[in-house]
């Protein structure tokens, strides 16, 4: 019997498009240390760890090897995943699984991305699906959500105006985020004039590169209470990845997320997710992509999340709360993004987000993962048992 | 140390460059029947026999069915446009640094044999695109061929 676990601590980056005071290792450290502090514990306290980068896209291999003697962690049980887009999204599941065993009390999730480093291989997205195939065409995220919008606005309605609206929602929440790497106070026709990258993607739609680190710390039930008096119980996850072959053949506008979230709302028996959830971390890799995202965590119907914009019910202390914290579109460490999505939602559960905190009680909060072609990795948390 | 200390002290940071050149040999196994049909000019995709879907590239199972897949379909040398983008800028292929075909837009195409794949439009305008268009394949000199998806150069619009 696997045991109930919960997020006892949290911690972030201040997210920067350039970091050279630091090393990698120092930036992870910033995070852990905010992490460990808000906690309340000590390093000596953590009995395993687990942490990992998009790797490609750092430069470095097995980085565990001297992160850990950097973070003053040597001796104990560690882990290092990598899994592109949703890598924060692995750790933290591995991260789950390896607190509910029930083996260990104290389990330290780290996560980072230094792309003022090595921003080039961002491009490399094109394997996805298939290397051979997929691999020889100029594939990257830009290029894959200039395929799915492009579908979208053919079966939607949606227009460029609409998308433009999505990504000043997504600006207005990260200027109440001080974590927030891209706070900009935008307009609609600021974004709408901006450079084109892939017709209808411009370049205030995609997510920027980021130098950015985020951790928590997980804990069995009987650890988390002793440990903070404002547990966020891990109520479930699900990771399902294979975007390409389950999706871009057969409708380009989708990704697994839908299939995720129908297994986990069914084991926890959410029937109407937008009255059961009350706050949405979700990882849109490009501002158009929410709309998408919140048809298939079951917001609203296929191809009507435009007209939500259009009638202004989207924002922290809207209808809707979608990705209060500003999103990846305004914040985007790769390998941490799913991990930013997950402290984020902790900090709404908690009620302790601060000037984006969604109003009210925060019962259920979703985080996800995105990757690739369609990857998803679900996280719901829960305030009470 | 913290990172303000370290500023303090240190009023220069430096960053070392490290260019790698790493060159792979990836085998292309089940695949290689259909990258050596491509060079002869024909596309075929694999089927399912549970689900009768038919993929390219080619997959030794079916994703869906995880059963093998041993029967190899004719795709013929038209499709249908099912979505379009193009790209307003040169990319280039981060692995190989060749830069690829970014002037055609890159389109996905449903083929008269059902399956369904990538590949590059002769139309350089998007508006001049519709989702259900009928195109065919126009193919590079057999000579030039090499088994590689830009073995088809692009895919034409036909009138109907």
């Amino acid at each position: 019997m696997a045991e109930r676990i919960a997020i006892v601590g949290v911690g972030q980056t201040h997210h920067k498009s350039k970091r050279p005071d630091v090393t990698t290792a120092e930036m992870i450290a910033e995070s852990v240390e905010r992490c460990l502090e808000d906690a309340g514990l000590q390093m000596k306290d953590v009995d395993h760890l687990v942490g990992g980068s998009f790797e490609v896209a750092d430069g470095y291999h097995c980085p565990d090897k001297w992160i850990i003697p950097e973070l003053g962690a040597v001796g104990k049980a560690g882990l290092e995943l990598q899994n592109v887009g949703t890598t924060g999204g692995v750790l933290a599941v591995a991260s789950f699984n390896i607190a509910a065993t029930g083996l260990f009390d104290t389990v330290l999730c780290y996560s980072w991305q230094k792309m003022d480093e090595a921003a080039g291989a961002f491009g490399r997205g094109g394997g996805g699906a298939n290397e051979y195939w997929t691999g020889q065409f100029p594939m990257s995220p830009i290029t894959n959500f200039a395929r799915r919008t492009y579908a979208y606005m053919d079966r939607s309605g949606c227009t460029e105006e609409h998308i433009a609206m999505v990504r000043v929602k997504q600006d207005q929440c990260a200027l109440k985020n001080p974590y927030a790497q891209l706070r900009l106070g935008l307009t609609v026709e600021q974004v709408m004039s901006d450079v084109l990258l892939a017709w209808p993607i411009r370049r205030l739609h995609m997510c920027p590169t980021t130098a950015g680190a985020a951790a928590f710390i997980v804990c069995p039930e009987e650890r988390a209470k002793k440990v903070t008096d404002k547990p966020v119980w891990v109520e479930d996850w699900f990771t399902c990845h294979q975007g390409g072959a389950l999706t871009m053949a057969e409708d380009p506008t989708s990704s697994t997320l839908r299939h995720a979230c129908e297994v986990v709302y069914k084991r926890q028996n959410i029937k109407n997710p937008v009255k059961e959830i009350q706050a949405w971390e979700v990882y849109e890799p490009a501002s158009p992509a929410e709309l998408r995202w919140m048809e298939e965590v079951g917001i609203c119907e296929d191809y009507t999340a435009w007209k939500l914009f259009e009638q202004d019910k989207v924002g922290i202390d809207k209808e809707v709360p979608f990705n209060p914290s500003g999103g990846v579109t305004a914040t985007n460490p790769i390998g941490a993004t799913p991990v930013v999505r997950l402290v984020e939602a902790a900090l709404q559960v908690r009620g302790d987000a601060g000037e984006h905190q969604i109003p009210g009680k925060i019962e259920r909060a979703l985080a996800t993962g995105y990757g690739g072609q369609g990857e998803n990795v679900i996280m719901l948390l829960r305030k009470t048992l | 140390m913290t990172a303000e200390q370290k500023k303090e002290e240190q009023p220069e940071f430096i960053q070392f460059r490290y260019p790698r050149e790493v060159p792979y040999e990836h085998a292309l196994g089940y695949q290689s029947k259909f990258a050596n049909a491509l060079k002869q000019g024909r596309i075929i995709a694999t089927k399912c026999p549970v689900c009768g879907r038919c993929t390219i590239p080619p997959r030794i199972v079916c994703p869906f069915h995880h059963v093998k897949q041993t029967e190899w379909v004719d795709q013929g040398q038209r499709g249908r446009l099912i979505s379009a983008f193009k790209i307003n800028f040169p990319m280039f292929n981060s692995r190989t640094g060749e830069l690829q075909n970014w002037e055609n837009p890159i389109i996905a195409v449903e083929l008269e044999g059902g399956a369904r794949m990538d590949g590059w439009c002769a139309e350089t305008d998007p508006s001049k695109l519709k989702t259900g268009m009928l195109l065919e394949a126009v193919w590079r000199p057999e000579e030039e061929r090499q088994g590689r998806a830009d073995d088809i150069l692009h895919w034409k619009p036909v009138e109907e």
